[in-house]
């Protein structure tokens, strides 16, 4: 059975929306583009296998490399999650920062 | 107010200033990951042009005895060396945990990829799906790199 890479790549996009559902709006557009990429990635490493072009060991090899590439955009898409914090914690001590520094009587933040 | 509905609010406060104080040092924005890396966006754009480099040269001489891994070795072994220097510098910077797995994977990647052209000469279509899944490796690692620069 050959498999469908709109169908396979749908598939993909969910698990991504659940998986990072409270950063989603954020990295739609980037979460979209690699879901696309896996899912046509995948369907080729099956098509090539299915026709004999590489064995067992190459296609194993070939998702290997294909999960190790998922992670690595993950990991992107958290540490720019961490950044987004980061500037919030930094915008709000910014607000705060006179009127804390004035209460203290040095300069804590 | 009940006793212990003030000793949960005095608790919170003393909380909230510690948490203040531990993310901020005087004077000091908050960091939770560490600095843009001017080397780090270097070499790892460097590595990208030497992996598509390869990619490109691969599929230059598909079908041909030029296509061999012993014709191509001395691209895994700079690969090597250029993707373990970039870990190790990585590493030793402070809050750099992501970046440093990134690499790591990379590293893995590459081993990989090593491992299939030692199976055999890489077709056409192997390497349409290489370049993709190389392209979405580096990219993803420089689009944080390029991030941590905070609009500077």
């Amino acid at each position: 059975m050959s498999l469908s890479a709109a169908q396979v790549g749908k598939d993909i996009l969910a698990a991504f929306k659940g998986a990072l559902s409270e950063k989603w709006p954020d990295i739609k557009e980037y979460g979209e583009a690699e879901a696309k990429k896996l899912a046509q990635t995948l369907v080729m490493i099956a098509a090539l296998r299915a026709s004999g072009k590489i064995n067992e060991e190459q296609a194993t090899l070939h998702v290997e490399i294909q999960k190790n590439a998922t992670r690595t955009v993950l990991l992107t898409l958290e540490g720019l999650g961490i950044l987004a914090v980061e500037a919030a914690i930094n915008a709000a001590l910014n607000v705060v920062k006179d009127a804390v520094n004035t209460a203290v009587g040095f300069a804590l933040l | 107010m009940s006793d212990l509905d003030r000793t949960l609010n005095t608790r919170r406060l003393v909380g909230s200033l510690l948490l203040v104080a531990v993310l901020a040092l005087p004077g000091c924005a908050v960091k939770l990951v560490s600095s843009y890396d001017e080397t780090t966006d270097k070499t790892v754009t460097a590595l990208q042009k030497k992996t598509e480099a390869h990619l490109v040269a691969l599929e230059a001489v598909e079908g041909l005895p030029e296509c061999t891994f012993e014709k191509h070795k001395p691209f895994y072994e700079e690969a090597r060396v250029d993707v373990s220097a970039i870990a190790v510098r990585a590493a030793a910077i402070p809050k750099n945990g992501i970046t440093t797995e990134q690499t790591f994977l990379l590293s893995k990647s590459l081993e990989s990829l090593e491992k299939l052209h030692k199976i055999s000469c890489l077709s056409k279509d192997q390497i349409a799906s290489l370049r993709t899944q190389f392209n979405s490796s580096f990219t993803a690692i420089l689009k944080l790199e390029l991030a941590k620069r905070r609009g500077e």
